[in-house]
């Protein structure tokens, strides 16, 4: 089996699927949603898979071992890709809560299970939240451009996260970036209409 | 006061360490209790695979910590505040009560 040129979608559609047809029932989280959200304007090589379930490490290694990977401290790898695949404990959750709505990609009788956008929104806010991380909130705003999310449902989530604050940053930086014309274009116009 | 729960009195201690202390490092936490920093490691190991611990490296030092993403964080910590109080006032002080004045360099 070789895995040579295959993208992070069709690797992590076929690694779900695999897993799955051995009992093993995961949902894809991390930078990897924000790839496949984004086309990948963000390119991650890490494959998450938060485990829906309590499953012993030693059937996870067996079932990627039959196709190939090679168990690499926490993660596995294989020759032909550059993707790493890590498993995370059960279970699924942003913050203090669990997810919502699981998204599915269906390619043939393949399914991927993954974040929704809004949660893969959160996964991200929860990390620039919690360890300030600037890179996290940057691929928070490329998901939301890329495409719909609820805003609505993120502030509710912040505020109980006690992150009211960093939401209005996020907020604040997700408008300009979203304003077609730029931030410069928009203070130009706020200083004309101040003159009239 | 938790080993029921947590099937291990070891487990117990290196989570009300960290609890206390916000971030702990193995050979510290191996030193306080008088264990072998193995046994210490294996522990922390454990707890960050399940995602209950975080640990970054600072400098050549693996710190762990709380993880604020574990969902069950807060409920954790409710929960080890309690045995907390649970605890002898001497084994509070000795393990429990974080030092947080600096201290010069090269007093024992």
């Amino acid at each position: 089996m070789t895995f040579k040129g295959l993208s992070l979608e069709d690797l992590a559609l076929f690694l779900s699927d695999h897993l799955a047809k051995q009992g093993i029932d995961t949902v894809l989280s991390g930078g990897a949603c924000v790839s496949i959200y984004t086309q990948n304007k963000y390119l991650s090589y890490d494959l998450d898979f938060v485990l829906l379930n309590y499953v012993s490490r030693k059937k996870i290694a067996s079932a990627l071992q039959s196709v190939g990977f090679r168990e690499d401290g926490r993660h596995f790898r294989h020759a032909d890709t550059p993707f790493i695949i890590e498993f995370l404990a059960p279970p699924p959750s942003v913050g203090e809560e669990p997810i919502g709505r699981i998204e599915e990609i269906r390619k043939g009788r393949m399914v991927l299970k993954l974040l929704s956008p809004t949660d893969c929104v959160k996964d991200r806010l929860a990390a620039y939240y919690h360890w300030n991380d600037r890179q996290s909130l940057e691929q928070a705003i490329l998901v939301c451009l890329a495409r719909s999310v609820d805003l609505r449902e993120m502030e509710r989530w912040s505020v109980k996260e006690g992150m009211k604050e960093k939401f209005g940053s996020f907020q604040d930086l997700l408008r300009r970036r979203a304003s077609p014309r730029g931030p410069s274009a928009e203070a130009a116009d706020q200083r004309k209409s101040e003159k009239t | 006061m938790l080993e029921p729960l947590l099937e291990s009195e070891k487990k117990e201690k290196v989570l009300l360490y960290i609890h206390v202390h916000g971030e702990a490092y193995p050979m510290e936490i191996a030193r306080a209790f008088e264990y072998y920093v193995n046994t210490v490691q294996n522990q922390l190991q454990k707890l960050e695979n399940g995602g209950v611990l975080y640990s970054r490296l600072k400098g050549k030092v693996r710190l762990f910590g709380m993880n604020p993403r574990y969902a069950f964080k807060k409920e954790l910590e409710t929960l080890l505040a309690k045995a907390l109080q649970f605890i002898p006032e001497a084994e509070k002080e000795r393990y429990y009560t974080p030092r947080l004045r600096p201290r010069r360099t090269g007093k024992p």
